[in-house]
């Protein structure tokens, strides 16, 4: 095999991140998240936003608002076949690119670039899906168009008249890590001058019944690291950030740069990590690389943490392999639950706040280090010096990624 | 942005093993099934529980990787990877009332399943991603693997797509009115002036780096766009024709859908009415990924001495050397792809 080393003669713009927007459980902005990191307020919650076995009695990341609220809010009401997952993204997109002051003008520049990213998609209507793919003699929902990963993209695309390069991406759970990493490629390619990047993903009968047949659902809150924990909560986010390059940002607010990406492949199981994480490793090291960072440059780590057996375990071995001491880490989906396709924007976004905040949050209901690694992750608030963070996302498929951001 | 070195394509038509082109294969009931070839290099243990999208996709990309020892990355394009599964494990949750289930469906469901399963079954742990952005999937991911050539210098590049036909999506798209409601023939497939298409699927895959020596084709550029301003695509057709010279081949995506004419005869309008125009999906049907069976057939026809009379729509080809190819295809009148591939 080919060593891939980057190519040292070509001169790449640097990317730096100047609008942020979010919601999730822990609210429908980027500073009501904050606050809830900052007070170490878990909002875990039982599932009960839609029909179901599992509504009632299951541990869910749950956003309490409603659909038809939402799209109401957004003033998007009267728009046919637009899924829970489109209204968050756009929810999220909005408050992005109102942070990051870009106008409508910009907005449909043939340089400005969208890339999206969803494990779900439209199938959150797990029911209205059910009827129009068995059905073949009548007619179909409202939502025919909107199941597949593509469609919450193509509804900013077409709300927003969003004018450059549109891309869908799904690596499983890592899939918006690997969005805001080609929006980065793009910039730094001179395919784009500006890219808004994230993703979404909505609370499914689809998704529970999944992770459910594999038996890594928790029905406590998750325990991310902790010896005795149990599995993952699923939950529901969409998180966008802008990002614009270097020549484009001057007298903007710039929350950070976005310095090092790296992505591998487990090549282990479909839905396992190997127990040495070899992916996890690999994509820590080849972010590490494009920053030119050393291992000892890293301050913080968010680390993918979903509590299941096998990702915590692995992920643990794979830091200790590359960081011998690990720097402070901890797993947000202790607060959010496993948000799947939106995990990697919404934790990009929480390690930026960390950058821009200089400060940790605590890792939430941990007890006891796993016996073979011992590992413990920051168990409290804590203001500190960062420089560099990094933030872990791994997925089915093997499909592992990490991205660093760094202060500007 | 990069040279094409191996190629392999499984779809309606005999493109995979003993290659004819000439010879049609026909729709059945409005379905243009891929010619399943005998999957190679694949454990039979992990055949057995395979969907056909994912099938296809390791049979056509394993034929590439037992030619070399190994890629640095594997870039794919697939608008919904394996749906059957999908909705197989969908159909359970309904039918089962949410019970205890099995996970075989729900795993391979996600569409980073291909890119997944090559990487586990070649222990590649390089790069390793799905496009999934519907009807410019093949299109992205060809960007994508443009930008690793460049940055990572002497390194090769596994890039492709695949689709597949299930009951379940043409039930979906059938419903949103992208198929014929009448029964049609494939080989009369522009002829019915009607609304909808045939519903087509298979995989192409290719292996790509910069080394120009023993290359069969190069990719001079992609570019995409969402619009439904037929003005728009054909400014961006007459700018890379400024650019790339007029093509000696225009291959569209016409699909016999009259919705999506417009943007044809717009791109055609502009071109020297000399110029060869050619079509395809007679050959492969509708899907979202469609344009990398036309990259495949581009090198193809860049490599052979003869071209089938069925695909011209005009034009003549019988004295020309083919050395510059635009391809040209629109997805439901709103994302619209092009690429130009030409001899290195």
């Amino acid at each position: 095999m080919h060593s891939i080393e980057p190519n040292k003669h070509l001169v790449l713009s640097r990317v730096f991140v100047t609008g942020m927007g979010i919601i999730s459980p822990l609210g429908d902005n980027v500073t009501s998240n904050r606050h809830a990191l900052v007070n170490g307020q878990e909002c875990i919650s039982i599932l009960s936003q839609f029909p179901s076995r599992f509504a009632g009695h299951l541990p869910c990341g749950e956003i309490k608002t409603s659909t038809e609220t939402l799209k109401q809010k957004l003033g998007i009401v009267s728009i046919p076949g637009v899924t829970r997952t489109s209204a968050l993204a756009m929810h999220a997109f909005k408050e992005a690119i109102d942070n990051a002051h870009l106008t409508d003008e910009q907005l449909q520049l043939s340089s400005t670039a969208l890339i999206g990213a969803s494990t779900v998609g439209g199938m959150c209507l797990t029911d209205e899906l059910y009827r129009d793919a068995n059905n073949h003699t009548g007619s179909g929902s409202e939502y025919v168009t909107s199941y597949d990963n593509a469609s919450a993209t193509l509804f900013l695309q077409s709300q927003y008249k969003v004018g450059g390069i549109i891309n869908t991406i799904n690596t499983a759970c890592s899939s918006s890590a690997n969005a805001i990493m080609y929006g980065a490629m793009l910039i730094k390619n001179g395919f784009a001058k500006r890219a808004i990047v994230g993703g979404a993903d909505s609370l499914a009968k689809f998704t529970i019944n999944g992770f459910n047949s594999l038996f890594i659902l928790s029905h406590d809150p998750c325990t991310p690291f902790d010896k005795g924990r149990k599995g993952l909560n699923l939950g529901e986010a969409a998180g966008f950030l802008v990002l614009e390059k270097e020549e484009d940002i001057a007298g903007k607010k710039v929350y950070a740069e976005l310095t090092g990406y790296g992505n591998s492949n487990d090549s282990y199981h479909a839905s396992s990590i190997s127990p040495d994480g070899d992916g996890p490793y690999l994509c820590m090291k080849r972010a590490l690389q494009t920053a030119k960072l050393d291992p000892k440059d890293i301050d913080l780590i968010n680390a993918h943490g979903t509590a299941t057996e096998n990702n915590d375990e692995t992920e643990s071995r794979a830091m200790i392999r590359l960081f011998e001491t690990p720097p402070p880490f901890l797993s947000t989906k202790s607060y959010t639950g496993h948000t799947l396709g939106a995990a990697g924007a919404i934790e990009a976004i929480f390690s930026i706040l960390k950058l821009e905040h200089q400060e940790i949050y605590p890792s939430l209901h941990f007890k006891e280090p796993i016996e073979s690694t011992g590992l413990i992750p920051q168990l409290k608030y804590k203001q500190m010096q960062v420089r560099h963070v990094m933030s872990n996302s791994f997925g089915f498929g093997g499909n592992c990624s990490t991205l660093i951001f760094s202060k500007s | 942005m990069f040279y094409i070195h191996h190629t392999a394509c499984i779809s309606p038509q005999q493109t995979f093993d003993n290659i004819n082109i000439e010879q049609l294969h026909d729709a059945v009931n409005n379905k243009l099934l891929a010619i399943e070839p005998a999957p190679q290099g694949i454990p039979p243990g992990i055949l057995r529980r395979m969907g056909r999208a994912i099938r296809m996709g390791l049979t056509s990309a394993m034929s590439i990787l037992q030619k070399i020892s190994a890629v640095d990355g594997i870039i794919i394009g697939t608008s919904k990877g394996g749906m059957e599964d999908c909705i197989k494990f969908l159909n359970q949750i309904m039918d089962y009332e949410e019970g205890m289930l099995t996970p075989a469906n729900f795993v391979q469901s996600t569409p980073n399943a291909t890119a997944g399963q090559l990487g586990l079954l070649t222990k590649n742990k390089c790069y390793n991603i799905t496009h999934v952005h519907r009807g410019l999937a093949f299109e992205n991911a060809v960007l994508d693997a443009a930008m690793q050539v460049k940055d990572h210098p002497g390194s090769n590049y596994l890039v492709g797509s695949v689709e597949e036909i299930s009951d379940y999506n043409y039930n979906i798209e059938w419903l949103g009115g992208w198929y014929k409601n009448e029964e049609v023939s494939n080989k009369n497939l522009y002829n019915y002036n009607s609304n909808g298409s045939i519903a087509g699927e298979g995989a192409a895959m290719f292996l790509v780096n910069d080394v120009v020596e023993n290359a069969i084709a190069k990719l001079n550029v992609v570019k995409l766009f969402h619009t439904r301003d037929e003005n728009l695509i054909k400014t961006e057709f007459l700018q890379l024709i400024e650019k790339f010279g007029e093509p000696d081949l225009f291959i569209i995506g016409e699909s016999g859908d009259i919705r999506d004419n417009k943007y044809y005869e717009a791109c055609e309008l502009v071109i020297d009415d000399q110029t060869p125009v050619a079509r395809y999906k007679h050959m492969a049907g509708e899907y979202p990924t469609s344009s990398a069976m036309a990259t495949w057939l581009a090198c193809h026809l860049l490599n052979s001495s003869s071209i089938p009379q069925h695909i011209l729509k005009r034009g003549n080809v019988a004295d020309k050397n083919i050395r510059n190819i635009f391809i040209y295809n629109t997805y439901k009148g709103k994302q619209h792809g092009f690429l130009v591939i030409s001899k290195k």
